[in-house]
């Protein structure tokens, strides 16, 4: 066996995992907080990173000026959503907030190709171009820089969680909606901010994946494929998102490796079969036991 | 008031004069000679929406041309289409509306698995002769598809034209080496295998073959795969420009020489757009010259004096509406026999003047004269990307396969 090239193969794929891990956060805590199941994650990543192209593309600001500004107007559309589309559901079948969530993912896409068209893009260059050597393992410089600054935020995220009081307020109202309310927390915003930060994550991942891989108005479907992350790691749970998300890039890119491409899938399906078989909750997610 | 009433009464008998004038002269005009009809399934949203707009506008600017030349034998030609999102079950529900409503001669399939859905359909009603974005091999296939004909080569053909093309550039014995690299889709496989059986008669050794999802995708890991083979060449099929660029760029960076091809989607000069200078030295296998060309020819030059009229403020014109005026051209040219012939326009009569096209003169669109085989036009030319002029360059002569 070619140990150098397993190395490298399982580099590519630990680093790419680290970007999903960084979308199942965002989808993750938007489930976490409020019940909904976001369908819409992928298209909200794709949205910030034509917000993106248009601002470092199209009004040829800096990358490093339009990076934020695509962040935030993601993390800005996410708020936008919970406030107009998902709070009015409240109270509804979760079946049809679902559906809701799709029909947004629609809207987004029509708004894209209404904008943009629907011509492929690619991203303007804005990371480093040289080849990333760790050791003796080559890593192409698109992926290890992403992994960074998508590690950055994901540091950032768990501190914040941590130590600040929005962040407990979060927790709170994840863990006892009923309980957090009783205490004084404000859960209505406390389920804005959650929309606002998972979008947040999304968004900075739908830039760097699309500055990978290029973009397209079918760019959200990459959000489907993150819904096993997040069944393998638990809907609730943020450690199995980033456990998963890291697990299954891997496996995903070793497959396709030895097994060929049109493995890729294949292989992350068997997992999820095998996971929701022994544990249907996911890895690390809540296993809720109902009492009639 | 009552004068204003009156002046407006007055304007409106007027108006009213005018539009019963026209509607007693338009049927003399109509009925001077039955229209033909173009039908289409025509992608104008999804994701084919980025060539279906161009093979759209293809399309209505060769109608618009073919009705100021007085039409085919004196029938005015009328286009009638619906968007079908690229989805298979809106194409064959436009198709059906399309074809129980204006009875077309000719119609465009958007797909392969249109094309492959309605050949049943196609085949019982006798009608109609079918082409489209389709060049899959299977289409040629005349025992399952007699009314369904491919315009230009078909992918298998596009390969064997990329193929001679790198033999052509090895010496004696020393051939280069070559990698496939195809998406995960039916378009993706479609020429592999008559690719692989073509490259060992050329005595080319495929030396790696990857398989990856369309669009979109990380492709770190199928480049490392790729620097351990070093292939002289990689032919890409079944994209339209991600994962390509990413190839390329990762495989310079590491140092590999290695040169870059692809079939008629994946030569778009979306890919100059788009790539800038990365995508200096690409080569793509292109049946139709490109319209900013230094090529010229009678109905080339007609071709770009329309697409000027039309809309002065599009400037280039992508392959897909060089493609979809050639489908158009040949449906003329197949009509046009079959009339001549004194023959009806049905499906068997079209297809028979379409297998007699020999030696066909394209007017420039095609740089040499051309012949059907097996459904299908075996001809192409492979082009370069100079990305410092922004275009394709040619850099072999034209290929027409025997």
């Amino acid at each position: 066996m070619d140990w150098l090239f397993f190395g490298e193969i399982s580099l590519a794929g630990l680093a790419m995992g680290g970007l999903y891990a960084l979308i199942a956060l965002g989808f993750v805590m938007i489930y976490k907080a409020t019940r909904v199941i976001n369908f819409a994650i992928g298209e909200i990543m794709m949205f910030a990173a034509y917000l993106f192209l248009a601002f470092a593309g199209g009004m040829e600001l800096s990358a490093w000026i339009a990076l934020p500004l695509a962040v935030i107007g993601g993390s800005i559309l996410g708020g936008v959503i919970e406030k107009t589309m998902i709070r009015p559901m409240l109270g509804e079948s979760p079946i049809s907030v679902v559906m809701v969530t799709i029909g947004i993912a629609s809207i987004l896409v029509g708004l894209v190709e209404f904008i943009w068209t629907a011509d492929p893009q690619l991203l303007p260059s804005f990371l480093p171009r040289e080849p990333v050597f760790i050791g003796p393992l080559y890593l192409a410089p698109k992926i290890a820089y992403g992994f960074l600054i998508g590690s950055a935020l994901l540091i950032i995220y768990l501190l914040y969680f941590r130590f600040s009081r929005g962040g407990v307020a979060l927790r709170a109202t994840a863990s006892d909606q009923a309980a957090a309310y009783s205490m004084g927390i404000n859960v209505r915003r406390v389920f804005n901010l959650a929309w606002v930060f998972g979008s947040l994550a999304a968004s900075l991942a739908g830039v760097l994946v699309a500055a990978t891989g290029g973009l397209s108005p079918q760019f959200g479907i990459i959000g489907l494929s993150v819904l096993v992350v997040v069944i393998v790691g638990g809907l609730d749970s943020i450690l199995g998102a980033l456990v998963a998300g890291v697990f299954i890039g891997w496996l995903e890119t070793v497959a396709g490796a030895y097994l060929g491409g049109e493995y890729r899938m294949p292989a992350t399906f068997v997992v999820l079969a095998v996971i929701l078989v022994i544990r249907p909750y996911g890895l690390f997610g809540t296993h809720e036991i109902e009492r009639v | 008031m009552f004068r204003n009433i009156l002046k407006k009464g007055r304007k409106l008998a007027g108006l009213g004069g005018l539009v019963a004038a026209l509607t007693v002269a338009a049927p003399a005009i109509a009925q001077d000679k039955e229209p033909i009809v173009f039908g289409g399934s025509i992608p104008l949203s999804g994701v084919f929406a980025f060539a279906g707009i161009h093979i759209h506008a293809g399309l209505t600017d060769y109608t618009d041309w073919i009705n100021s030349q007085g039409g085919i034998n004196g029938h005015p030609v009328e286009y009638v289409m619906e968007d079908t999102a690229y989805e298979v079950d809106r194409s064959v529900a436009a198709f059906k509306k399309i074809s129980g409503s204006s009875s077309p001669a000719t119609y465009y399939g958007d797909s392969t698995g249109f094309m492959k859905a309605i050949a049943s359909e196609l085949n019982s009603m006798g009608t109609t002769l079918m082409s489209g974005a389709s060049f899959a091999t299977a289409l040629t296939d005349n025992e399952q598809y007699p009314y369904q004909f491919i315009p230009g080569p078909n992918y298998s053909q596009m390969f064997g034209i990329i193929l001679e093309y790198i033999a052509s550039q090895g010496e004696g014995d020393d051939m280069p080496t070559v990698a496939f690299v195809y998406s995960d889709t039916e378009f993706g496989k479609d020429p592999i295998e008559n690719g692989k059986a073509r490259a060992a008669e050329l005595g080319i050794e495929v030396v790696e073959e990857i398989v990856t999802k369309p669009g979109s995708v990380d492709v770190s890991a199928e480049v490392l795969k790729l620097r351990r083979v070093r292939p002289d060449y990689v032919v890409f099929h079944g994209y339209v420009l991600s994962p390509i660029n990413e190839f390329m760029v990762q495989m310079r960076q590491m140092g590999l020489d290695t040169q870059f091809m692809g079939t008629f989607w994946s030569s778009d000069k979306l890919i100059i757009d788009k790539m800038g200078a990365d995508a200096d030295g690409y080569m793509g296998v292109m049946p139709y010259n490109y319209y900013d060309s230094e090529e010229s020819g009678p109905m080339l030059d007609a071709l770009r004096a329309q697409a000027e009229k039309s809309d002065p403020e599009a400037g280039y014109r992508p392959t897909g509406y060089m493609q979809g005026w050639f489908n158009a051209m040949v449906w003329t040219e197949v009509i046009k026999r079959t009339l001549d012939a004194g023959k009806e326009l049905t499906a068997d009569n079209m297809a028979a003047a379409l297998a007699s096209i020999e030696d066909w003169d394209t007017g420039g669109i095609i740089g040499i004269p051309v012949t059907v085989k097996d459904m299908s036009f075996p001809v192409g030319r492979i082009w370069r990307v100079n990305a410092e002029k922004g275009r394709y360059e040619p850099v072999s002569d034209w290929i027409h396969l025997d």
